[in-house]
């Protein structure tokens, strides 16, 4: 079932929603679970009663045998908003292989949305932005969801530059209730920026995810000879040698990584790296562990 | 090193496309799309560096591919001699004939070899060789200067006649196996006598370079004793004569003393005037030799510069008359009057008839006889004829006149073969003759007279394995001779009666009926005098009775010349020295044999000049004149060898080394974009 979740199989499968169905089916058969399992009114555990609790959650049952009054909760008694923020500025065109970064974050996103929808039944929206908010789906349940979300997704093409200060005012005001709040993007920007633009979405409560999408050849790039290197967002032009890519752009790279994983973590939100000839199954993976109530 | 097309050279300019393409056009590279220029940096100028570096290779041999490429258009070649003088192979041959024992012409012609051996690179291999009756090869081409030094200095002079032919059908024999040029240095005195009937047998190959070392500057006048002539075996010292013919060989007319020495001793002594560059023959009317083999020779006081053919040697046996055994019918008494008379009367009569008839000759030992005649018997006994074919076989020989009565019978006995008809001329009324003789048959030596003979009967003999020696006009053979083991059967087809032929009365018969009797004894075999590298036989080819036996050969320096095992095979010897050869053969018998060198070593005149420089240049006319001034003067012929083979093997060899590393290069590129 893995190969379902390789994004060279996922990029001969034409459609997102079959891309979705394919990924989540076979990611949730690998985990040896139904589908249906898990789903709602999941027992959690028994709380003693105490004043102001709403009576509707006495087990009553109990009462009649214990005389004694308890509260049954269960898990996912609240349906986990999904929202994800979906970078489709020009540099997650990149790709050095059959799938770029905007396939994998399509990808990613569609399977999310699926599993979210068709799985959990919780309302999921998205938010495409570059330097403005391109496309906003509100976050909903309602019949046709998943297809609104998925033609968006199908329409996020990328174009201009990414700029997560502008939109921010953006994201503050459709991101009203708390959930779930995914950022697919390659973040191409300094952490304090990113975190700093990022962390008010928490205040709302919301768990706060950023989904680092980043082709293998960014992470470890190769150069044979002098390249001439353009950048695919300000068309800036750049003359490179391979002893400095083998060197020093790595280290910062890798300082990159390792500044947006410890400040993300230390701003309370979770941070993902997604290499693009990676399997999908670590981002459904983690939503489903920050989703509240489980599978 | 020369071009043979320079202007090809302008094609050196192409070099410069492969530098235009790597050093002078800008590079181009292809912009390669990234996410974000956020972590890179600039790095202009080493990558710039680095790129010359990187191509350099490549542009190394592109160059190098138009390098050569204009290069085997001009043709390039290098001048060298047409054959470096290490690849020439030195030929020294020295003639050690017996002419080269005149004065120091030996040691001259030895030291002459040394200072060319000498002056040789080491490097160059060398060969050499001596020429006497045939061309002796010493060592192998070689490089070794000790062992060529030791091989010319082992040469010793020789007592054989040589023979320029030799030299030539040696150096052709040559040639065919080494195929490198052939520096022939050849040191003889150049004796006339030495070149062959045919000029062409002495001519060079194409290959070979001729270089003549003449050690005689002049002729030098010499006396020799040609020729001697004394009988093998004798019986009465006094009726021996011994004729010897003095020759003069540019020299003036003298007075020559001659003297006939036996066994050491001289005997007698004359006195002979030869004439000017003439002869004279001297007569030695006794020849008082003791019993037994003795060692003879005539000399003379030439006091001249070639001692050594002053004297000439011959061997002579003195025993009693050996007695010859002569079976014949009861009623035939003419055959043997006609062949006794004719056996007493010839001049070296060493021989006694015993006439016997046939019927009493049953117990007779053949053995006991020089050999054995029948004539014209009808039957014999069969324990003669036993015995008879045993004595052939071990080395006897039978004389048959067949007779009239072997007509009426179907074989002939002791020949074996059968009479199938008789052919009676007189009752045709006339006569036959003889037809075709054999000269070369040592009992047909003086054939002239055999022609007047009238032959009125003869036996139709079938020859079968028997050499045919005389016919009759009609082809009938009236001699044959049938060798049967060690021994001989001569078969006379007529008889001796002075019936069946006149054969008897005419002066032929004497002669044929001696040199039948000294074939048939062995006589010729067991004295005399030959001719250095002549052959004396020493057992027959069909060796039936006795196998494996084997002779003793004592040659003139004491020494044996065979070794044990070819004296129990060899078939015969060549006789290579000068003196005196003691053989006993494997029949018992003893055998003195006088070795003289071939006369016309002596007639010391030298080719002429003309002839030597045709002959120098007869291989190698257009060679020998460019060379032999090149090798006198220290020069050497430089030849053009084009390198173009070499180049095209470069140019392929570039063009694939560039193939894979422009793929290589071309390769990375791609993948950059």
């Amino acid at each position: 079932m893995q190969r379902f979740l390789d994004p060279a199989v996922l990029a001969g499968i034409s459609g997102l929603d079959l891309v979705a169905k394919t990924v989540v089916d076979g990611f949730v058969a690998g985990l040896h679970r139904s589908p249906d399992f898990g789903f709602s009114q999941e027992f959690a555990e028994y709380r003693a009663y105490t004043p102001g609790d709403d009576l509707r959650h006495v087990d009553w049952n109990l009462f009649a045998r214990t005389e004694r009054c308890y509260l049954k909760r269960y898990r996912g008694e609240t349906n986990s908003q999904l929202t994800i923020l979906l970078d489709a500025s020009n540099s997650m065109n990149y790709g050095s292989h059959a799938v770029s970064k905007m396939d994998y974050a399509r990808y990613t996103a569609a399977s999310l949305f699926y599993l979210a929808i068709h799985n959990q039944h919780d309302p999921a929206g998205l938010i495409v932005f570059d330097d403005e908010v391109r496309n906003y789906i509100r976050p909903s349940t309602r019949q046709g969801q998943l297809h609104r979300l998925l033609a968006g997704l199908e329409q996020a093409e990328p174009r201009a530059r990414t700029n997560f200060m502008k939109p921010l005012a953006h994201f503050q005001e459709f991101l009203r209730r708390r959930g779930v709040v995914l950022v697919i993007s390659d973040f191409y920007e300094s952490p304090e920026t990113i975190v700093k633009t990022i962390e008010p979405l928490r205040f709302h409560g919301s768990d706060v995810v950023l989904f680092h999408v980043l082709d293998p050849k960014e992470i470890r790039p190769e150069l044979r000879g002098p390249s001439i290197l353009v950048d695919m967002e300000t068309e800036q032009r750049l003359e490179v040698i391979p002893e400095y890519v083998k060197g020093e752009y790595r280290k910062k790279m890798d300082s990159h990584l390792e500044q947006m994983s410890e400040r993300t973590r230390a701003a309370g939100m979770d941070y993902h790296l997604l290499v693009t000839d990676r399997p999908l199954d670590a981002a459904l993976s983690e939503y489903l562990f920050l989703r509240p109530g489980g599978r | 090193m020369g071009f043979l097309a320079p202007w090809f050279l302008a094609g050196l300019a192409a070099v410069g496309l492969p530098v235009y393409i790597h050093l002078l056009r800008r590079h181009v590279t292809t912009p390669r799309p990234v996410s974000s220029l956020m972590f890179f940096e600039r790095g202009t100028q080493s990558s710039t560096r680095h790129r010359k570096l990187r191509y350099l290779l490549l542009f190394s041999l592109r160059a190098l591919l138009m390098l050569l490429l204009a290069l085997v258009f001009a043709n390039p070649f290098l001048r060298r001699s047409s054959a470096a003088a290490s690849d020439r192979l030195l030929v020294v041959v020295v003639d050690n004939s017996f002419s080269m024992r005149a004065g120091t012409r030996l040691e001259d012609a030895k030291r002459g070899a040394l200072d060319v051996l000498a002056t040789r690179k080491p490097s160059q291999r060398a060969q050499v060789m001596v020429l006497s009756g045939e061309l002796q090869v010493l060592t192998q081409p070689i490089k070794d200067a000790g062992a060529l030094k030791a091989a010319v200095e082992s040469i010793q002079p020789g007592d054989s006649r040589s023979n320029f032919g030799e030299l030539g059908r040696g150096m052709r024999a040559l040639t065919e196996t080494v195929h490198t040029p052939v520096d022939l240095h050849l040191f003889s005195d150049m004796q006339a006598s030495n070149m062959p009937v045919n000029f062409a047998d002495m001519v060079m190959p194409g290959n070979v370079l001729l270089v003549m070392h003449p050690v005689a500057k002049a002729v030098v006048p010499n006396w020799t004793v040609e020729s001697v002539e004394a009988p093998g075996q004798l019986v009465d010292p006094k009726r021996a004569r011994v004729l010897a013919v003095i020759a003069g060989h540019q020299t003036p007319a003298a007075t020559r003393t001659v003297s006939l020495i036996i066994n050491g001793t001289v005997a007698l002594i004359k006195k002979v005037e030869v004439p000017a560059d003439g002869r004279a023959t001297v007569a030695f009317e006794s020849l008082d030799v003791p019993y037994g083999a003795s060692r003879c020779e005539v000399r003379i006081d030439a006091a001249d510069g070639f001692p050594a053919d002053d004297a000439s040697s011959f061997a002579v046996k003195r025993a009693d008359p050996e007695r010859v055994l002569f079976v014949h019918q009861a009623g035939d008494s003419r055959s043997a009057l006609y062949f006794g008379s004719a056996l007493a009367a010839a001049a070296q009569a060493s021989f006694v008839l015993q006439p016997i008839v046939a019927d009493q000759a049953a117990d007779a030992d053949p053995t006991k006889y020089a050999f054995v005649v029948l004539s014209d018997v009808a039957s014999i006994p069969s324990i003669l004829e036993n015995s008879l074919l045993q004595y052939v076989r071990n080395g006897g020989s039978v004389l048959i006149a067949a007779g009239t009565s072997d007509a009426h019978r179907q074989r002939i006995p002791v020949f074996g073969e059968s009479s199938t008809d008789a052919r009676f001329y007189s009752r045709a009324g006339g006569f036959s003759s003889v037809g075709q003789v054999d000269a070369s048959h040592p009992a047909m030596k003086d054939s002239a007279g055999w022609k007047d003979a009238k032959f009125y009967y003869a036996t139709v003999v079938d020859a079968g394995g028997a050499r045919v020696v005389a016919r009759l006009a009609d082809g009938t053979p009236l001699l044959l001779d049938k060798q049967i083991g060690q021994g001989h059967v001569l078969v006379f087809a007529s008889g001796f009666d002075n019936v069946t032929n006149d054969l008897p009365l005419h002066p032929v018969f004497v002669p044929f009926v001696d040199q039948s009797a000294r074939y048939l004894s062995g006589v010729e075999r067991l004295s005399g005098a030959r001719v250095v590298d002549s052959f004396i036989q020493l057992r027959n080819v069909t060796n039936e009775g006795n196998q494996g036996a084997s002779v003793e050969i004592v040659g003139p320096d004491g020494k044996r010349p065979l070794s044990l095992q070819e004296e129990a095979a060899a078939q015969s010897l060549r006789l290579t020295r000068a003196g005196f050869y003691q053989i006993r053969f494997a029949n018992g018998r003893d055998a003195l044999i006088a070795v003289n060198p071939d006369r016309r070593e002596s007639g010391l005149d030298l080719i002429p000049q003309d002839v030597l420089k045709l002959w120098s240049g007869s291989g190698n006319a257009d060679m020998a004149a460019t060379q032999g001034a090149a090798a006198a003067t220290g020069e050497e012929k430089k030849n053009a060898y084009s390198l173009w083979w070499w180049v095209m093997l470069l140019i392929l060899m570039a063009a694939v080394a560039e193939s894979v590393v422009a793929s290589r290069y071309l390769g990375t590129q791609r993948e950059e974009v």
